[in-house]
């Protein structure tokens, strides 16, 4: 896999039509630019990667845990009414 | 009828899920307090980035923040996907404080400022959960 690939594979995400995807996607971009401009040793860059690969994590927690707000709210409520009945 | 139309609702969802749902925590203020506190420092701490002292001592500080938030996450029961996420929070600020502490290394400002922002977006994703939980 080489560099141009993936660099491609990423400008194909900004363009996917999912803002937070879209959105993470570029900022993969600016950072590799920045990498190869010199402003980023490859140390920083790869604990950087490791960060938005920790970031994705986190927003997958947290769309399960929403879910499951969700789905406790609408049991909250189907309890109340049946307890009305 | 409306009893049993409900009755059925309920028995369509999966037995896991309705437990998991049910017994999650309710909105926890000292949860949220941390995770907005960890969301402020980073936004404030990410302007100081130029200052390699100041920086060196906010990295400490930071990290050690997120290290209480997983404290805080890890005993609460039904509760496995925060303290995933607290988890992933943390090592994010850990690595900021480790490069920082490596006497051989010399974090660059904008290594430091790309940390803030993961972390600063991370409390954000965390603290929109979080807060929205029933009260």
């Amino acid at each position: 896999m080489y560099l141009d690939q993936l660099q491609q594979q990423l400008a194909d995400l900004t363009n996917c039509g999912d803002p937070v995807f879209a959105q993470a996607a570029d900022n993969i971009q600016q950072i590799v630019e920045a990498a190869k401009a010199g402003q980023l040793p490859p140390a920083e860059l790869k604990e950087i990667l490791l960060d938005q690969q920790r970031q994705l994590s986190i927003i997958d927690e947290m769309s399960q845990l929403s879910l499951k707000e969700q789905l406790n709210t609408v049991l909250t409520g189907l309890i109340k009414i049946i307890s009305a009945v | 009828m409306r009893k049993l139309l409900l009755l059925a609702i309920v028995a369509l969802l999966p037995g896991c899920a309705l437990y998991d749902a049910y017994m999650l925590t309710g909105f926890d203020p000292n949860e949220y307090l941390i995770i907005t506190q960890i969301r402020t420092d980073a936004g404030l701490y990410k302007k100081q980035c130029n200052n390699h002292l100041l920086a060196s001592t906010n990295a400490v500080a930071i990290s050690n923040k997120t290290d209480l938030f997983q404290n805080y996450n890890e005993q609460i029961p039904h509760n496995e996907n925060g303290i995933k996420a607290s988890k992933s929070l943390n090592e994010i600020a850990q690595g900021l404080a480790n490069a920082y502490i490596d006497p051989k290394s010399e974090p660059s400002a904008l290594f430091c400022k790309l940390k803030y922002n993961s972390i600063e977006n991370s409390a954000v994703v965390i603290q929109h959960v979080v807060g929205k939980r029933p009260r």
